[in-house]
């Protein structure tokens, strides 16, 4: 056991290390002069040659990699060429504001989808459990930034029901601030008794989060489902069923137990692919966090924000599969000897 | 073979939402062949009308016009041309690198496996769209590299794919008795080993078809696919993103095709993988 | 389900609804004392450059509200107004000038500012050489004279009076709190009626009123205002409607009609001197022959550019220098939508097919360019020539465009231009000047009479007839040589809550909304 949580240790910092050179490797290669971004837009000549020299691009690639590199494990991720901070300043601060959205979607999505799931898995055939499937896939197939748009349109603006944009209201933010102790808006303000401050926290994550809640949503009534059916299959399941225990205990205390194992997978898998996703909707609702940050910082193509958020999301997702592949370990003893 | 299709076949029959799904993707692939004798503006790819700039949906325009005064039935029926080559060029392109090297891993074993394992788990470290966006902006932002840097980042799952098929292919009895009876490697790996273990791939890049059409769309979202005035319908949605709140209907028509679109393959996909092995672990 | 089972979820259920109802409750409490906020709305970044020595771009909105210059100028009455400089006087050759500075006025910091203080942070900027530093060049060196006059010794006549109220590089700043990492941090120690008082990134600024300010706070004022950058115009537009926002600088034209209706927000239509450029390769064949180069400049659609980009709200040029800047005249010579025209240019160089496709990049994000855009590619298409237009990150663009092998260069270079003051000369060489190595001058043009004409045009005084007489005539060069034409000059469209009195839109500080000077009716 150990020896395979070992192997696949080193296979992980392989695989950040390998992501680190191609992440290097494909920024160095776009055509870019950030000395404009660096210096200001009516930039000289002259100017433009010190950016050069002062961002470290007059040395060749490798040379700027072990550079990079050598500062990156001490600390340094470099310097931001838009927002002019250190990088790991900026990740810091707007790493919680995804943390939020992303767990919020992904309870949502799983408070729906496991339910659903179960239902569908107990009345196979019937509509509900065509209805749930319809959901499921619709869910993974449904672009989210047209679902972010929509619901802008019609539950924001329509019937004016939840905030458009941002965290926090402005004046809410001016009024009653929120302590910063984690970041996560919806936590600080609940432990800090800013009750004010938390509904308006809650109401503003609300179209964000539902858009991001689709693909866990999805995602889960499919796999609950899968696995429910095939356990409700096995032989003690009758058996229980004969000795008259009740529907409702067979479906959550035996047969959900069983399915949980692969719940697990797909919620770090959705949180992985949640990352990514928001890239494409924190833009739109102005919503502070990674996302938009890697958004604007691809487009502007700001080399070390980039960097910093590629690794940093690299990173995420290799503990992630690890940490499935070690829950899939234990749970079944075959998978560590192949 | 016939009365395995023919099964396949009688389960089609039985199951209406697969049913459903293969009829929507008849018609995608209709309305891509048909294009320009459905539009009723062919042109407005590339025309623009200034006089008619974002007129609501109305008999003369079914979908409304654009900030440009194109007609938007029109681009999203040309944009379903854009989407299924979209679709096929990835896929394939991702199946022509990812099945030789995934055979080959797979059936040579030893140092070659290796080194793809590693290869394939750096590429697997990124999430696909990260990956897509990065190889994207590095070659610039154009719908032929947005299409190459899809594959780039997809051909590493149809590898791992097959190879763990031609992984248990190898060690099959037939596959032994050849190997006795003198097969050299490539008569093994052309006859055997590739036939047999082409199956699950298959299925599996027939179910990403949409999930790389939405990945498409994403980058075109992005800025980094499709240029204007390219009526590719995820640049149509970022483009529309000015102007949705005064003028709905220029997302929302761009945004049903896609969900339409991707939701008929991701059906047709999984009902395909219930017919041809319905007792396999599905999700 | 068994009783027990059955009144324990109800138990659940009662002490959610408690719980919900208790949220609500509590979160009605009532907060003290009535603010007067005003929440400022921006489409790019609220602080790319912390540093006020560095700025350049789009930071100018909220330092103006932190920092004040020695004078601010008003570019339709051409008239100074006295900031931090209570007078001053220019010598006759205009190469002295020499400032009286304003008693009283304390830094954010408690410092009090002199004339100390101002040669310092002058010379800071100047030796930091960043961002529109260059405005100070023609300074040879600064004096202080007493604690309160300054003396500016130039090494050519030059309006200084101008540059000391530039929007950029001119504000004054106390020495002593100027390391580069405090201001990137976050911090400010200026003079203006405003100070931070937090910050969020770069896209997110709330500044709180100063109470030592040298103006007072008679009357009334904004206690705080926010910035926020929202990149979504629509958003930005919803946020006036609903009256999250008080100001939003710059909406598109789109979003201004829909807003014009609406009884709570009151629209602006105001001047600026920013138009949008385009260059052409002169160095790369076919664009290196003129006749060429006018020819796709007859094939832009101006009156429509205009009408269906900008929604009405602009002119079409007439010649490099905007409307509204000395030095922009009806003599200068102009292009206009003529495919005929066009084709005999083409026929006459040669090419009576076209069958050119010519690699074009222009900033991406902007709808207005990127309309403009469109339309003259399909007019161009109609003569068999293919504008493969690109939108691209600025990073990108410029990489391309001075690449040192002209090979990976462009065909032709889209992009906004406004001068940093009010200064005609700034469209001139800053993009038309020879230059070995491209900064600017991205159509690559280098014409030995045209350069002598601007050197000698530097010399001369600001709106003087030679001058005008000058700009026509090198306008005019341009136009003949087709090096390079601007389409059209661009209004800036402003949109604010009907309650919010006191602004007045100054072009020679774009985009900046002086807070002190407004108020809530």
């Amino acid at each position: 056991m150990l020896s395979y949580i070992v192997r696949r240790l080193l296979i992980g910092v392989l695989s950040l290390f390998g992501a680190s050179v191609i992440a290097f490797t494909l920024t160095r290669i776009i055509p870019s002069d950030p000395a404009d971004m660096w210096m200001g837009p009516r930039a000289t000549v002259e100017q433009i040659e010190r950016a050069h020299v002062e961002l470290g691009l007059d040395k060749p690639i490798p040379v700027q990699y072990g550079i990079y590199m050598s500062k990156f494990l001490r600390g340094d991720w470099g310097i931001s060429v838009v927002t002019k901070q250190p990088v790991l300043r900026d990740l810091a601060g707007y790493l919680p504001a995804s943390i939020e959205l992303i767990v919020f979607g992904m309870l949502v999505g799983f408070a729906v989808g496991i339910p659903l799931g179960i239902l569908s898995a107990a009345k196979p055939g019937r509509w509900v459990d065509h209805t749930s499937r319809v959901f499921a896939i619709t869910g993974v197939a449904l672009p989210s930034f047209w679902l972010a748009m929509l619901l802008q349109l019609v539950l924001g603006k329509e019937l004016s029901l939840f905030p458009l944009i941002g965290r926090v209201d402005l004046l809410v933010e001016i009024m009653n601030p929120i302590r910063r102790i984690t970041g996560l808006y919806v936590f600080d303000s609940l432990i800090t008794g800013n009750f004010a401050a938390l509904k308006d926290a809650l109401w503003h994550i609300v179209l964000p989060g539902l858009t991001l809640a689709m693909y866990p949503l999805g995602l889960a009534t499919r796999m609950v489902r899968t696995s429910m059916l095939e356990v409700l299959r096995e032989d003690y399941i009758r058996t229980a069923r004969a000795s008259g225990v009740r529907e409702a205990k067979v479906l959550t205390v035996y047969a959900l137990r069983n399915a949980l194992g692969p719940v697990l997978t797909v919620a770090a898998l959705t949180f992985g692919y949640s990352l990514v996703s928001t890239f494409l909707i924190e833009s739109l609702f102005a919503w502070p966090g990674l996302g938009r940050y890697a958004a604007k910082a691809i487009v502007s193509v700001d080399y070390p924000a980039i960097m910093g958020v590629t690794l940093l999301v690299a990173a995420f997702y290799v503990i992630l599969n690890l940490g499935v592949d070690l829950i899939q370990a234990v749970m079944d003893p075959r998978i560590r000897w192949s | 073979m016939w009365k395995q299709l023919r099964d396949a076949a009688r389960r089609a029959k039985r199951n209406p939402l697969t049913a459903t799904g293969m009829s929507l993707v008849t018609l995608f692939l209709l309305i891509a062949i048909l294009a320009p004798w459905i539009a009723p503006y062919p042109r407005d790819t590339l025309a623009v009308h200034p006089d008619e700039v974002f007129s609501p949906p109305s008999m003369k325009n079914w979908f409304g016009t654009d900030e440009l005064g194109r007609d938007i039935f029109s681009r999203v029926v040309f944009g379903t041309r854009i989407s299924l080559r979209i679709g096929t060029i990835v896929v394939v392109l991702a199946l022509a690198i990812g099945i030789p090297l995934g055979l080959i891993a797979g059936t040579f074993g030893g140092l070659l496996d290796e080194i793809l394992m590693r290869v394939t788990d750096m590429f697997l470290s990124f999430p696909p769209l990260l990956l897509a966006m990065a190889i994207s902006a590095t070659l610039g932002a154009s719908l032929e590299n947005a299409m190459i840097a899809i594959a780039i980042a997809w051909w590493p799952w149809y590898a791992r794919l097959i190879r763990s098929e031609a992984l248990s292919i190898r060690e099959r009895d037939y596959v032994e008795a050849a190997r006795a009876a003198g097969a050299t490697w490539g008569r093994l790996l052309f006859r055997h080993v590739l036939p047999n273990s082409l199956g699950p791939v298959i299925v599996q890049a027939s179910m990403d078809f949409g999930s790389v059409i939405l990945t498409s769309a994403s980058l075109s979202f992005l800025g980094l696919g499709a240029q204007p005035p390219t009526p590719e319908w995820g640049l149509m949605i970022n483009i529309g993103r000015h102007y949705f709140l005064t003028h709905w209907w220029i997302i929302t028509f761009p945004g049903l095709a896609i969900l339409i679109t991707v939701l008929s393959f991701n059906i047709t996909g999984d009902g395909l993988q219930e017919i041809l092995d319905p007792k396999a672990k599905r999700g | 389900m068994k009783r027990g089972a059955s009144a324990f979820w109800v138990r659940i259920g009662l002490a959610s609804l408690f719980l919900v109802l208790a949220v609500f409750t509590l979160s009605i409490v009532a907060t003290g004392e009535e603010l007067q906020v005003a929440v400022h709305l921006q489409g790019a970044e609220v602080v790319p450059y912390w540093d006020p020595s560095d700025g350049a771009s789009g930071e100018i909105g909220l330092m103006n509200n932190l920092y004040e210059a020695l004078l601010r100028y008003d570019a339709v009455t051409n008239t100074f107004t006295p900031i931090l400089a209570m007078s001053y006087e220019q010598s006759e050759d205009a190469k002295t000038w020499t400032f009286k500075l304003r008693k009283g006025v304390k830094f954010h910091t408690g410092n009090v500012m002199d004339a100390h203080t101002v040669k310092a942070s002058i010379d800071r900027t100047i030796e930091r050489d960043r961002g529109s530093a260059y405005i100070w060049s023609p300074v040879d060196s600064i004096e202080v004279v007493d604690d309160y006059t300054v003396r500016f010794h130039l090494r050519q006549s030059a309006p200084l009076d101008l540059i000391v109220a530039a929007g950029y590089c001119a504000y004054i700043f106390d020495p002593e709190y100027s390391d580069h990492d405090w201001f990137n941090a976050g911090n400010d120690s200026g003079t203006g009626p405003y100070t931070v008082e937090s910050s969020e990134g770069s896209e997110k600024v709330i500044i709180k009123k100063f109470d030592d300010y040298w103006g007072g706070w008679e009357g009334k004022h904004f206690d705080r205002v926010v910035f926020l950058s929202v990149p979504e115009a629509s958003t930005r537009r919803l946020m006036l409607e609903t009256g999250d926002a008080d100001f939003c600088e710059q909406l598109p034209s789109t979003d201004i009609e829909a807003l014009q209706d609406n009884s709570t927000v009151r629209v602006e239509v105001n001047p600026s001197f920013q138009n949008l450029m385009v260059l052409y390769n002169n160095q790369r064949a076919p664009l290196d022959n003129a006749l060429v180069r006018r020819a796709l400049s007859y094939l832009i659609p101006y009156e429509d550019t205009v009408a269906v980009a900008l929604g009405g709200h602009g002119h079409v040029s007439r010649g490099v220098i905007p409307y509204g800047l000395w030095g922009h005249s009806d003599r200068v010579e102009t292009f206009t939508y003529s495919p005929t025209v066009a084709k005999a240019l083409l026929t006459q160089a040669g090419y009576p097919d076209g069958g050119f496709k010519f690699l074009l990049t222009y900033p991406a994000g902007y709808e207005d360019l990127r309309k403009t855009v469109e339309l003259w590619k399909a007019a161009c298409a109609e003569l068999n020539i293919t504008l493969d237009a690109r939108a691209m990150p600025t990073a990108e663009r410029n990489a391309i465009a001075r690449s040192p092998d002209p090979v990976k260069r462009q065909d032709i270079y889209l992009l906004y231009w406004w001068p940093d003051y009010a200064n005609p000369d700034s469209f001139l060489s800053g993009m038309f000047y020879t230059q070995e190595r491209p900064a600017y001058n991205l159509g690559y043009y280098s014409n030995p009479v045209f350069d002598a004409l601007i050197d000698y045009a530097v010399t001369l005084p600001a709106g003087s007839q030679e001058a005008i007489d000058l700009m026509v005539e090198l306008q005019n060069i341009l136009q003949r040589d087709a090096a390079g034409i601007a389409v059209w000059d661009m209004q800036y469209l402003r949109a604010m809550n009907t309650s919010v009195q006191g602004y007045v839109d100054n072009a020679a500080y774009p985009n900046v909304v002086f807070w002190y000077n407004c108020y809530r009716e």
